[in-house]
């Protein structure tokens, strides 16, 4: 070897100290490549291990947009300023340095005391900002301490969605003060309020990883999900898909540097039925018809099915859930009386009084009555040893008359001819009893038929009596009685609701293409003959046009055909103690485009409260097909919300 | 065939080690200017202030020190060894004076504007004055009484220097004495006797130190004892009642900190390394950055230079040190060629600890790595060490 050999044979002290040497460095060489090559993986994990924070980045949600792509919650900049107390451990350790007692310490007390120091820096930093955007921030030590221990990789926010003024005053300091920056945050905001709310539901605060997503953060931004209506029925497809991204920390965990490693992929909108005009006049005229009303809307296509506006009232603020509503506020939004979270289109049973005639109607009809032939009304009908009394005049009536003076004599009458199977038969073809298939979660209820044969039902004609003027063992849901209606319009068809239209991508370059839900699903047919609907619709036309009770929904130039219905609501003891006031319309008559139907709680009658309301959703709905351009009677969008609450 | 004659003739230099010693020392201000770049308190400096630059000014007088020493042959030099030695045993006492405490050890003496660390010096002066002592015919080697006084004059440095403290440099005369006594002639039976005693003690030491009940244990500073302990992957809050557990654990893993990070710096450099000031371990000041630029250089080199790097260095280092074997084998007489072998044996004592320390095969010793180590004493020392090989090299033949 060429080391040994410059040696002296005869040197055996150097010889071995040239071993040792040569031994030593392939120790060294081979020890160094052990842990640089083949353990070097390891290491790097190490290394990442204590460097790397994972910080979950949800995605920006998908719109909820109408039926025009006018967004009804959407996503709104949320300016905040943001401490990045990277920046400040200089100040920390001025401010340390300067009040730090003489002598020593121990150490417990040398933590406590920095961490005070600390805090102080931040306050003042804090109490900074307040002033100077005249806004009080209020950072408590258990506050800092928290973020300062347990998210120091990530920045403190000390103000949130700030508006225009405050990021003016913000920007125009002459020096902002170190470790204060601007940043902007998507924030999920209802456009138009309470409207469409129990349509759209709310969010919920969580941030935990979805199903099919990296389960391992170490921290996480905030995210949400969807809790009640399309935000909870469509929350998978609005999430979108959450990105992270790592930040790079010091030995002491303050931030140094960070990077995207996934793309967030936004969610995709969901397009409704509705439209939003009139979702807005439905629930104009559900505000206004009664102090608080207690009531529903339901507005269907009668040809393919399309909720054009599905409202509620009262109604909820879905913006109030966000970050998280306060409790206060949770009370009121469980008001025994007014239950405002309630859905009132599809989430309660009523009875439907007098509009459940029109399927009376078709009982009898169809079963042979003759709508020419004449029944005398006394003022009362006796049932067994019941008398039911009878809010239409007494006097002689046809089946015009009796419809659309809603006669009780008359329809018992000839109900209890047809028989109690006719009438269920036809509303087991309208799908009464079954829920309409709706998406919105846990919401809708599927109304009661009654089942005469079955235990523990024994039935009677009283029960029959009942049933033929929608008293009874028969609940429904206004959107139930939307379907009728359509049918009763549209020749027959019984059409499955649809409520969403399309999903479309948020990003139009990113690829996927926009989904489209199928129309006109017919569910079953009447099983009724042209004509019986034809006398029906011409009842309904005269029951609005002519002296009927429907009149007040009368419009010059349209003709609407409706049937009011007013339902008595009884306890336990059987005494009437409220009234579900009803009004189930379609129009035009000529050529049926709508149906719509007006539910109110605790109304004065089918025709005073509801017809009224109905009208004004016609209005609407005619303003609409002239084109009519309606940016006035729509209203305009609210402003994003500005509180600034800290 | 004149010309080849004529260069025979005149003394020349090892130019291949001097290139490698500028290289090494090239390759440390590099890597100190790295391992300091992210240190508040180095680089808010001027650069002529940072220590990367006080590294090139140091390895410049050291050069020139080196220079001189070979301007006077080394048989000449080593009638000032006894001076040499006993000046730097007075140094070495005055650290206890005069010294300035740092971390809880006095290891240097202020000097002003220079500070300087006399146990650097002592192990020069006690190479010169041992190899001067040993170079005596042989045969008087064979006496006892030549024997023992020989380990006393290693005796006399090391235990001052461990009473500084300074366990690193103070075990480093043990390997340099003895290789020294073995390469003069020292019959071998003896220096077997001796391992064999020191060994002992040794892991008597060890056993006492990691083992025993307190009140047993031979006092050692507290911070050696722990390096220890980690060292050997001892618990050492094993035994402690319930409520100190906890405080022991977190000091635990506090001190076996350094030797984690550093193999992490190490062991992330992977084949190619991060890249010049690319060091994420500095950057982000996992590898404490009070040890950097001076015990931990090594593993700034090994993460962003990766295993080529590590390689170099070692190379740069093997030729150092086998050009010193080779002056060795040439020189001219036993003074010579025991002084080079005290120079190669301390050099590479060095090289071994420091590097081995990086990878965990040495526990924590405060030893620098020559040349490329920031810190003045360190490298003025090394290149003296250089310089006296340089010196023996040239006078290798009678002229």
């Amino acid at each position: 070897m060429l080391i040994f050999d410059q040696l002296k044979k005869d040197d055996p002290q150097l010889r071995a100290l040239t071993a040792l040497v040569l031994t030593g460095v392939i120790v060294l060489l081979s020890g160094l490549w052990y842990v640089q090559v083949v353990a070097s993986k390891r290491f790097v994990q190490n290394q990442r291990a204590q460097a790397y924070r994972t910080v979950r980045i949800p995605a920006a949600r998908g719109k909820i947009q109408d039926r025009n792509g006018q967004a009804m919650a959407d996503n709104v900049p949320n300016y905040r300023v943001n401490l990045y107390l990277e920046e400040l451990p200089k100040l920390f350790k001025d401010e340390w340095r300067r009040t730090k007692p003489v002598g020593p310490l121990k150490r417990d007390e040398r933590v406590s005391l920095e961490s005070m120091a600390r805090f102080r820096v931040v306050s003042n930093l804090s109490s900074h900002l307040g002033r100077v955007l005249n806004l009080p921030i209020a950072v408590t030590p258990g506050d800092f301490v928290a973020h300062y221990s347990s998210q120091l990789a990530l920045p403190m926010t000390l103000a949130n969605q700030m508006n225009a003024l405050q990021i003016a005053r913000f920007q125009e300091q002459p020096t902002i003060p170190p470790g204060l920056d601007l940043d902007v945050q998507p924030m999920r905001f209802y456009l138009y309020g309470t409207t469409a709310a129990h349509l759209l539901g709310y969010l919920q605060r969580d941030n935990q990883s979805r199903e099919g997503e990296e389960a391992d953060y170490d921290f996480r931004l905030p995210d949400y999900r969807g809790k009640v209506g399309i935000e909870k029925a469509f929350d998978s497809t609005l999430r979108g898909k959450a990105g992270m991204k790592s930040v790079l920390v010091n030995n002491l965990g303050y931030r140094q540097a960070e990077s995207t490693w996934v793309e967030s992929e936004p969610g995709t909108n969901v397009v409704l039925t509705i439209d939003l005009r009139i979702q807005r006049a439905a629930e104009r005229g559900l505000q206004a018809a009664l102090n608080y009303t207690r009531g529903a809307v339901v507005v269907m296509d009668c040809q393919d099915g399309d909720v054009i506006a599905l409202a509620s009232s009262p109604a909820f603020d879905p913006n109030r859930f966000i970050p998280h509503i306060s409790h206060a506020e949770w009370e009121a939004l469980s008001d025994p009386k007014l239950r405002p979270q309630l859905n009132r289109s599809i989430q309660e049973n009523y009875a439907p009084g007098s509009i459940f005639k029109i399927i009376t109607a078709m009982a009898c009809l169809e079963s042979g009555l003759d709508p020419e032939r004449i029944l005398h009304n006394p003022g009362h009908i006796q049932i067994g040893r019941r008398v039911i009394k009878d809010t239409a005049p007494p006097g002689d009536y046809d089946f015009k008359r009796a419809f659309i003076l809603s006669s009780n004599t008359y329809f018992i009458t000839n109900g209890l001819n047809a028989g109690v199977d006719r009438i269920l038969e036809i509303c087991k073809s309208l799908h009464l009893g079954e829920k309409s298939g709706i998406p919105l979660p846990n919401q809708e209820t599927s109304g009661i038929l009654p089942r005469p044969g079955e235990k523990p039902i024994s039935w009677h004609d009283g029960d029959t009596a009942n049933l033929c003027i929608g008293q009874g063992f028969i609940s429904v849901t206004p959107m139930q009685m939307a379907v009728m209606t359509a049918a009763i319009a549209n020749g027959g068809k019984v059409l499955w609701p649809r409520l969403i239209d399309r999903l479309v991508p948020q990003d139009p370059l990113l690829s996927g293409r926009a989904w489209v839900y199928e129309r006109a699903r017919v569910r079953d047919q009447l099983n009724v003959s042209p004509r019986t609907l034809e006398i029906i619709r011409d009842a309904m036309r005269a029951d609005v046009e002519e002296q009927g009770s429907g009149k007040a929904a009368r419009i010059p130039g349209y003709t609407v055909c409706g049937k009011t219905g007013t339902a008595q609501v009884t306890d336990g003891t059987g005494r009437v103690v409220d009234h579900t006031t009803w009004f189930a319309a379609f129009a035009p008559y000529e050529n049926p485009r709508y149906a719509v139907v007006v539910m109110v709680e605790s109304g004065s009658s089918g025709g005073g409260t509801c017809a009224p309301i109905a009208k004004q959703v016609f209005q609407a709905l005619r303003q609409r097909d002239l084109g009519v351009p309606t940016a006035s009677t729509s209203g305009s969008p609210s402003n994003p919300p500005t509180p600034s609450e800290g | 065939m004149i010309g080849t004659i004529d260069q025979e003739s005149r003394p020349r230099l090892d130019w291949p080690q001097l290139i490698a010693l500028v290289l090494l020392l090239g390759i440390g201000a590099a890597f100190i200017h790295s391992a300091t770049s992210s240190n508040e308190i180095f680089s808010t400096r001027p650069w002529f202030r940072q220590p990367f630059f006080w590294h090139l000014v140091y390895g410049g007088i050291g050069m020139i020190a080196g220079a001189a020493i070979c301007w006077i042959d080394y048989r000449q030099l080593s009638r000032w060894a006894i001076v040499a030695y006993w000046g730097s045993i007075l140094l070495l006492l005055g650290v206890f004076v005069v010294g300035k405490e740092v971390y809880g050890a006095r290891r240097w003496i202020d000097f002003g504007p220079v500070q300087i660390q006399p146990s650097e010096f002592a192990k020069i002066s006690f190479i010169f004055m041992l190899a001067s002592y040993l170079s005596r015919p042989v045969e008087e080697l064979r006496q006892p009484k030549v024997f023992w006084k020989a380990i006393g004059l290693m005796v006399l440095p090391f235990l001052l220097i461990l009473k500084e403290p300074d366990l690193g440099s103070a075990l480093l005369l043990l390997p340099v004495g003895l290789v020294m006594l073995w390469a003069a002639g020292t019959p071998p039976r003896w220096l077997i006797q001796m391992l064999g005693a020191g060994g002992t003690l040794i892991v008597l030491l060890l056993v006492d130190i990691l083992f025993a009940p307190p009140q047993w244990q031979f006092k050692l500073e507290d911070y050696q004892r722990r390096r220890l302990l980690v060292y050997f992957g001892i618990d050492f809050a094993a035994n402690a009642p319930a409520p100190e557990r906890a405080r022991l654990r977190r000091e635990q893993r506090a001190h076996s900190y350094n030797v984690e990070q550093a193999l992490i710096s190490v062991g992330s450099g992977g084949w190619l390394g991060k890249g010049w000031n690319q060091g994420q371990q500095i950057a982000l000041g996992y590898l404490p950055r009070a040890v950097a630029h001076n015990d931990f250089i090594f593993s700034v080199i090994a993460e962003e230079k990766g295993f080529m790097g590590s390689f170099i260095v070692i190379s740069l280092y093997s030729v150092v040190l086998f050009t010193g074997i080779r002056t060795a084998a040439q020189a001219r007489d036993r003074l010579g060629r025991l002084l080079a072998v005290g120079v190669v044996t301390l050099i590479f004592s060095q090289v071994f600890i420091n590097i081995g320390m990086n990878i965990r095969l040495m526990p924590v010793t405060g030893v620098p790595l020559p040349l490329l180590s920031s810190g003045g004493s360190s490298v003025l020392c090394s290149l003296i060490a250089a310089g006296v090989l340089q010196n023996i090299h040239l006078y290798r033949r009678n002229y």
